[in-house]
């Protein structure tokens, strides 16, 4: 530990020199929090939303359409929020440090990861993987809540077929809104969590690579929401979550504040792309060869990549609409030669791989949980790792299945439908095996492992009503209707966030150091899967009768599958809140669980509850993978300390 | 043999640091390259379309009812400062790698000297991008082309600009002794960086050179937004019968 008069420090015992001290450890970065993060980015807004108002008092800096003239003053308000912020959390310290050459110490190092500061280390820009995962779980459950919320609004309007609840511009900026919300959600619930939390200490890390980078990532989610929920003062997204141009440039300035989101979200993901692979690549422990790698880790690096090439081209998607709005270039305005399918390529080709930075973390976790709950290997490990790159390798090849009905290029729409079919393949092989994996299997009947169950019931109907979809002339009649809302939620929430919550119920012991309480998660759990059957298998049956999408108004014919989904709806309201109230109780008060409550095998179930600031007091060393559960010793750890040395290399 | 130099901060040798920092500088690398190729695509894209024969820079006219009425051509953009910012920008890596090959002989002096003199190479780039920006002679909505080309000067001026700020930090950090030959780790990353500008650079020239007329000569009327349709007839003064 050093001090300010001392010139070295002992890290890990041995003697480092330091450089200078400058004042306490942490410097300014004491003084900096949320909290001055949220003074920031509010005065920030203001005085940049004000100065521009005085630059254009009369709207002289015009949008190609007129009702887009307010838009300028959002604008410099969103972008004075976010420089105000990000400065105010203290995002910009390092950087001007590094410029004058003041280098952080280990002690500067030790306070910015939060030793000794309590519950206030999650108030700050905290370096520490661990805090960085849990601040992504709850940033990640209040957008879940959020969005949620919203969807009830939009079931409320839909189930309530005798009146209407909100005027049509509302409602379509509600969903969206819901639509945009649930996405940023999903992305961010497994891999946020488990990527940052789980994934050193699986790869034996003591953190992750870019420690401070972390801590960005995060924070430019937290500052991505604001601009969101402000766009629905301002006349909000009223053109559904892909936003298509015309209509992006068309609508008001509530359309600046979902830029901005994207823009800072994509910001933030390929910082922890970037982060999570560079860590699985650089900092697995020593004898964790690629043949020893646990999925979950391929799982995390396979979602990051598709983030990494796939998120700029989202972002660009609205960096081009947003100087069509504001400095009048015509990208997408066909008069002076742009067009809008620019736009739905460059979106599209985020958008479909994202559907697989959700699934493909959320399949990898399940993969995890069968061997422990069922103490069987693996089923054909090499089978998994092929599935998974086989996605990753489809996913950039199948993006204008989305646009088969919008005009663009039909002769290539035999070619996308032929690649969207064969991206079933290596998602059949993950199905495999799950499936292989449980044949002929007893299993440990408890909450996670109850997530399995569901989340493969779920993903076959999501995954079968996809080969629908995904056929050009199927497609014609199913593309704008209920029955590709119900398809896609099936996939994303089905799938997605019924896998979130498994991961939850397992990981919660090793986070939290106490056990989810299975009771009361079990019931919120089963209720919440119930009102989703609810809710979307009777959208499927709005969808074949003919039931549009995003219309508030429909024929009487579709009344009894709309109260019955908004049943299922309320029903999947009142589930998440039990789950949450769970969640809530056994964190304050649950049963204290030991370090390794699942006898799991991998390394991030081999160290201390509560985790060390550095996970590991000695680095482990791997000699196996961690799926032999039909074994001798079937409780054999992942890392053996007598075989340390012996048996084992460096990493390949 | 000597003891290997250490991360203040983390204790591991500075050696892993590097290696690790090294490989997430390549992956920041391929998140700028989709996003380059975000505004590669869109030029290309557009150039081949020509949408409604917009791509040409030109100055639109329109009549009473916002209907368009004519379109008088303007010039293209010179070619040369495009090529001018990316000799100046490749200048600027060249003296900086030089500089880092000095300090491999101890030469600490070198590579502030070198780094400085980048500093200043890049920021003459930025000033010259800047002026190129505000004289180009058309604005950005004269047509596709236009829009591009002021879309990809903006990504080189954005990429200067954080290329002069780790220029400059390494000249300080030289001085000051925490760059040198056994922690040349650093100066190495930036020079990695200031290649991929010159790279991207390259694209963006590439296009505005030789990418110019649309080969689309024929180009399908997409349509137009109601707001702007030639064809609609003037809306009359008052409503028809059957209205």
């Amino acid at each position: 530990m050093s001090t300010p008069s001392a010139s070295t420090a002992t890290i890990h015992q041995v003697e480092v020199p330091q450089p200078k001290q400058h004042g306490k450890p942490g410097g300014i970065m004491r003084h900096l929090n949320f909290f001055t993060g949220l003074i920031g980015g509010v005065v920030l807004a203001l005085v940049f939303g004000f100065l521009m108002n005085i630059q254009f008092p009369s709207g002289a800096l015009t949008a190609n359409f007129a009702n887009a003239a307010a838009g300028p003053t959002f604008w410099a308000m969103m972008v004075g929020w976010v420089i105000g912020f990000m400065g105010g959390m203290g995002a910009f310290t390092g950087p001007i440090r590094w410029l004058f050459g003041r280098d952080l110490t280990h002690a500067d190092a030790e306070f910015m990861a939060g030793k000794d500061q309590g519950k206030f280390r999650y108030w700050r820009f905290t370096t520490d993987h661990k805090v960085v995962g849990i601040q992504y779980l709850i940033v990640a459950m209040i957008i879940l809540g959020f969005g949620g919320l919203l969807a009830m609004l939009i079931r409320t309007e839909l189930g309530f077929t005798w009146m209407e609840v909100f005027n049509p511009d509302f409602y379509n900026s509600l969903v969206g809104t819901h639509g945009i919300a649930m996405v940023i959600a999903m992305i961010v619930v497994v891999s946020g969590p488990v990527g940052n939390f789980i994934v050193p200490l699986m790869c034996g890390a003591r953190d992750m690579a870019f420690p401070r980078l972390n801590a960005l990532s995060i924070w430019l989610l937290v500052c991505a929401v604001p601009p969101l929920i402000l766009s629905l003062l301002v006349g909000g997204i009223r053109d559904g979550w892909s936003v298509y141009q015309p209509l992006n440039s068309q609508a008001g300035p509530g359309m600046i504040g979902y830029q901005t989101t994207i823009i800072v979200f994509a910001v933030s993901t390929a910082l922890a792309s970037v982060n999570i692979m560079t860590t699985i690549l650089t900092m697995r422990a020593k004898g964790m060869t690629w043949a020893r790698t646990p999925i979950l880790i391929y799982g995390s690096f396979a979602a990051a990549a598709m983030g990494l090439y796939a998120f700029p081209f989202y972002m660009y998607s609205q960096i081009l609409s947003m100087t069509d709005r504001l400095i009048n270039t015509s990208f997408f305005n066909p008069i002076e030669g742009g067009s809008v399918w620019l736009y739905e390529n460059l979106f599209w080709l985020l958008g479909h791989p994202e559907v697989y930075v959700i699934l493909i973390p959320s399949m990898a976790v399940m993969m995890e949980l069968i061997p422990v709950f069922m103490r069987k290997p693996l089923f054909s490990y090499y089978m998994a790792i092929a599935g998974i790159v086989g996605v990753v390798g489809l996913s950039g090849l199948v993006w204008a299945h989305h646009m088969y009905m919008t005009g663009w290029a039909p002769q290539a729409n035999y070619p996308f439908m032929l690649s969207t079919e064969m991206i079933s393949i290596p998602v059949g092989f993950l199905v495999l095996v799950v499936i292989g994996t449980m044949w002929r299997g007893t299993f440990w009947s408890r909450l996670p492992m109850m997530a399995v169950f569901a989340v493969i019931f779920n993903k076959m109907i999501g995954g079968v009503t996809g080969v629908y979809l995904s056929d050009v002339p199927a497609d014609q009649y199913f593309h704008g209707n209920m029955f590709v809302t119900a398809h896609f939620h099936y996939m994303l929430m089905g799938a997605g966030l019924f896998g979130a919550m498994g991961a939850v119920a397992y990981y919660f012991p090793k986070m939290t150091g106490r056990y989810l309480d299975e009771r009361t998660g079990s019931i919120g759990f089963w209720t919440a899967f119930a009102g989703f059957q609810i809710t979307f298998m009777s959208m499927f049956v709005a969808g074949l009768q003919g039931q549009p999408r995003r219309v508030l108004q429909f024929d009487n014919m579709f009344n009894i599958s709309n109260w019955i989904s908004t049943i299922g709806a309320y029903i999947i309201g009142i589930g998440m809140l039990i789950f949450l109230s769970a969640i809530i109780s056994s964190w304050r008060s649950g049963q204290v669980a030991p370090s390794n409550p699942w006898h799991a095998q991998t390394l991030d179930w081999q160290t201390a509850t509560p985790v060390p600031l550095e996970n590991f007091p000695v680095l482990p060393v791997v000699t196996k993978l961690p799926y032999d559960y039909g074994v001798p010793d079937p409780l054999a750890p992942q890392t053996l300390e007598k075989q340390y040395d012996e048996k084992v290399g460096a990493p390949t | 043999m000597t003891a290997p130099l250490m991360s203040p901060t983390t204790g591991e040798p500075v050696a892993v640091v590097a290696r690790r920092n090294r490989l997430g500088l390549v992956f920041l690398v391929v998140a700028d390259f989709s996003g380059t190729m975000a505004l590669i695509i869109s030029y290309v894209y557009l150039w081949s379309l020509n949408v409604n024969n917009g791509w040409a820079p030109n100055q639109q006219t329109f009549g009473n009812n916002d209907l368009l009425k004519s379109r008088s051509p303007l010039p293209w953009a010179a070619d040369w400062p495009f090529w001018a910012i990316l000799g100046l920008t490749v200048v600027a890596t060249i003296v900086l790698w030089l500089g880092i090959r000095t300090l491999r002989s101890g030469h600490r002096g070198g590579l502030v000297g070198a780094a400085a003199v980048s500093t200043i190479v890049v920021v003459a780039a930025l000033v010259l991008q800047w002026w190129q920006i505000t004289t180009f002679p058309f604005g950005p909505g004269n047509g596709s082309y236009a829009s591009a080309v002021f879309l990809l000067t903006a990504s080189v001026f954005a990429h200067l600009l954080l290329a002069a700020f780790l220029l400059l930090a390494i000249t300080n950090r030289t001085r000051a002794g925490l760059v040198s030959s056994d922690n040349p780790f650093q100066a190495k990353l930036v020079g990695y960086w200031m290649v991929w500008v010159c790279a991207s650079i390259v694209l963006g020239c590439l296009c505005t050179t030789f990418l110019k007329a649309s080969p689309n000569t024929t180009p399908a009327n997409f349509g137009e937004f109601s707001l702007y349709n030639p064809n609609a007839p003037a809306p009359s003064a008052s409503p028809s019968p059957s209205q």
